[in-house]
């Protein structure tokens, strides 16, 4: 079996798996959305090496354009999923072509600015986001014969959704695509030098991106009917980064991997100790300085240090300490 | 072969570096299917004479026609599918890609928007990954061909360097220095891939081992503080005074075959 199909049967198991151990089925769907989203964002980190704080904004505008067109509008749900992933591609291209016209840190600082403004501009416009409380009694109608009204009928629902999307993610990672991508994030100049258009690669990145989190976005909205002003906060782009570093850039199932992690965490830990930010804080430094390839590395050194486990190989006892995505090749 | 139209010429190019003009007023004429050296001490401009032609750097004025065609303000990455390929001086590959992936993105790059098709998957018989096969024959680098680059030695190193110029197929190819750094039997082994080279390609090469640049160049360019000094068949190029004393007289010492 490849990585690739491995990764998708350890996505579909996850999927599986959650309705068996949670009681919730509206974390467990938030789960899959925030893996959709950490995912999306993976692309451009991990496969494009842009550290984009921008990822809220598609979020939080695919919250909105899925609630204001099912409020507002009788289309099927189906086509207000479609909605906001087009709002998030076309903002997601706009923000990625200006921002990319600086790199490193003035790209993250765009990056950011662009966060702030769509956040003071959903602010701003309350007669159409509801401002601070948020556009309230978003519905969730049936998607053809099925109900979604039960919070297990919309698990499923989200379930299958993810792994659509997990499959197209992959096969755009493993794309002659995505492997310019990588070849970009490796050396800009060179990937210039011997003919590609690499805005052009950065900016379609941030289009696929974009569309995927404003999907999950959208999902968000219709599990708790609210769009609330926090998804297209600051600390919701924050959010996503977070669970992408720490499950670990190198390939997409390590993003299904830190969202889950984080969104169960955080409901654990909020419930007994409400300055468990603290502990999160913590555990990001941890990974920074002693395991960049996050969970998923994690993950691998466990797997190898089983007896019955693969052979540990020379590339994966040799911890390179400056290229923790070295992993990201073969997905 | 006068008549010609050169395949690449450059008209009074120069190049600016903040208030430092590195490259003054440098015209060039590359004929078709010759080989053509360019050479000159440290610091003459050559390096920045080849990112000008290429487009890494912006000509601060002057002229670069490819067939006659303008291409001043062509940007780099467009004129690789025009025909023209580089190698650095300083190695410049993907460090975590292995070797056959470096090469069939240098091949891809000829064809750079079939790349942007996000679900395009590379097909086992890809022309690109035919070409990377061909090249790693070509430059000895087959065994290493599924390690990192930056794995490799640094003699492996160079040769993948001119082999990223050489996977693009370009029908001008530009290589700087690309004997820096090898071990003689690696030299050797250059010296007859460019002359080979010479046999489909053009090629323009920067090089500082006169035995080398002697014995398989058609034309020899000498530059110095950023302009032509002369140019000339080899031997009318070492019997130059001028290029005698810009060598300080000890400099050319290969032999014309
Ligand atoms: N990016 C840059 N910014 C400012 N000055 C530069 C830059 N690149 C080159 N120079 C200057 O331009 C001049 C020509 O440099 P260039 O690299 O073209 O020389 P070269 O002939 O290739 O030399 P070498 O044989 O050492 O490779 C040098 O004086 C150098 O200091
Ligand atoms: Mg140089």
């Amino acid at each position: 079996m490849n990585r690739a199909s491995l990764h998708f049967l350890l996505a579909a198991l996850v999927a599986i798996a959650l309705p068996l151990f949670m009681r919730s089925g509206t974390l467990a769907s938030e789960v899959l959305i925030f893996a959709m989203a950490a995912a999306a964002c993976n692309l451009l980190l991990g496969y494009t090496g842009l550290l984009s704080f921008g990822q809220g904004i598609f979020f939080g505008l695919g919250s909105y354009a899925a609630g204001l067109t099912l409020l507002h509008t009788s289309l099927p749900l189906a086509l207000a999923l479609v909605l906001s992933a087009i709002t998030g591609a076309v903002v997601a291209t706009g923000v990625g072509w200006l921002s990319i016209r600086r790199q490193g840190v003035y790209f993250v600082m765009l990056t950011l600015a662009f966060s702030q403004f769509f956040y003071f501009l959903a602010y701003t416009f309350k007669d159409i986001t509801g401002g601070d409380n948020g556009l309230l009694n978003i519905p969730r109608p049936a998607i053809g014969p099925f109900s979604l009204g039960e919070s297990w009928a919309y698990y499923a629902f989200v379930a299958v959704l993810f792994l659509l999307l997990f499959a197209a993610l992959q096969r755009v990672a493993s794309s002659t695509f995505g492997r310019t991508l990588l070849a970009v994030r490796d050396n800009e100049e060179r990937a210039r030098a011997i003919g590609f258009p690499v805005r052009n690669f950065k900016i379609t990145a941030f289009a696929i991106s974009g569309a995927v989190t404003g999907l999950a976005g959208a999902l968000h909205a219709l599990l708790i009917g609210v769009a609330p002003l926090s998804n297209i906060d600051y600390h919701m782009s924050e959010s996503i980064l977070i669970m992408t570093i720490i499950g670990g850039t190198g390939n997409l199932f390590a993003s299904v991997l830190g969202a889950g992690f984080y969104v169960i965490v955080s409901d654990l830990l909020s419930s007994i100790w409400p300055r468990w930010l603290l502990l999160l804080g913590g555990l990001l430094i941890v990974v920074a300085l002693f395991m960049q390839k996050g969970l998923w590395g994690l993950l691998e050194r466990l797997v190898e240090a089983l007896p019955m486990g693969r052979k540990s190989s020379i590339n994966s006892s040799i911890e390179s300490p400056i290229q923790p995505e070295s992993e990201g090749r073969g997905i | 072969m006068s008549t010609q139209t050169p395949i690449l010429a450059a008209d009074k190019l120069s190049v600016r570096y903040g208030s430092f003009l590195a490259l003054s007023d440098v015209t060039l004429s590359i004929k078709p299917n010759t080989i053509h050296s360019v050479i000159g001490p440290n610091g003459a401009g050559k390096t920045t004479l080849f990112h000008a032609l290429t487009g890494r750097v912006r000509a601060s004025s002057g002229r670069i026609t490819l067939d006659g065609q303008d291409i001043t303000h062509v940007s780099d990455d467009k004129r690789v599918p025009l025909g023209i390929a580089r190698s650095f001086q300083v190695t410049s590959l993907f460090q975590n890609l292995n070797v056959r992936e470096n090469l069939r993105l240098a091949a891809q790059g000829r064809n750079p928007l079939q790349a942007l098709a996000p679900w395009r998957g590379v097909d086992p018989r890809d022309h690109a990954l035919a070409v990377a096969d061909e090249v790693m024959e070509r430059l000895e680098l087959t065994h290493v061909s599924d390690r990192a680059a930056g794995e490799l030695s640094h003699g492996q190193q160079r040769r993948l360097e001119v082999g990223m110029a050489v996977a693009a197929k370009p029908r001008l190819i530009l290589l700087d220095e690309p004997t820096s750094g090898m071990g003689i039997d690696d030299v050797e082994a250059m010296k007859a891939l460019i002359r080979d080279l010479g046999r489909d390609h053009t090629v323009l090469f920067i090089e500082h081992n006169m035995g080398i640049v002697m014995n398989i160049s058609d034309t020899v360019t000498v530059m110095r503080a950023g302009r032509v000094l002369v140019e000339g068949p080899p031997a009318v190029v070492r019997d130059d005074p001028e290029v005698r004393r810009a060598y300080l007289g000890n400099m050319i010492t290969g032999d014309i075959a």
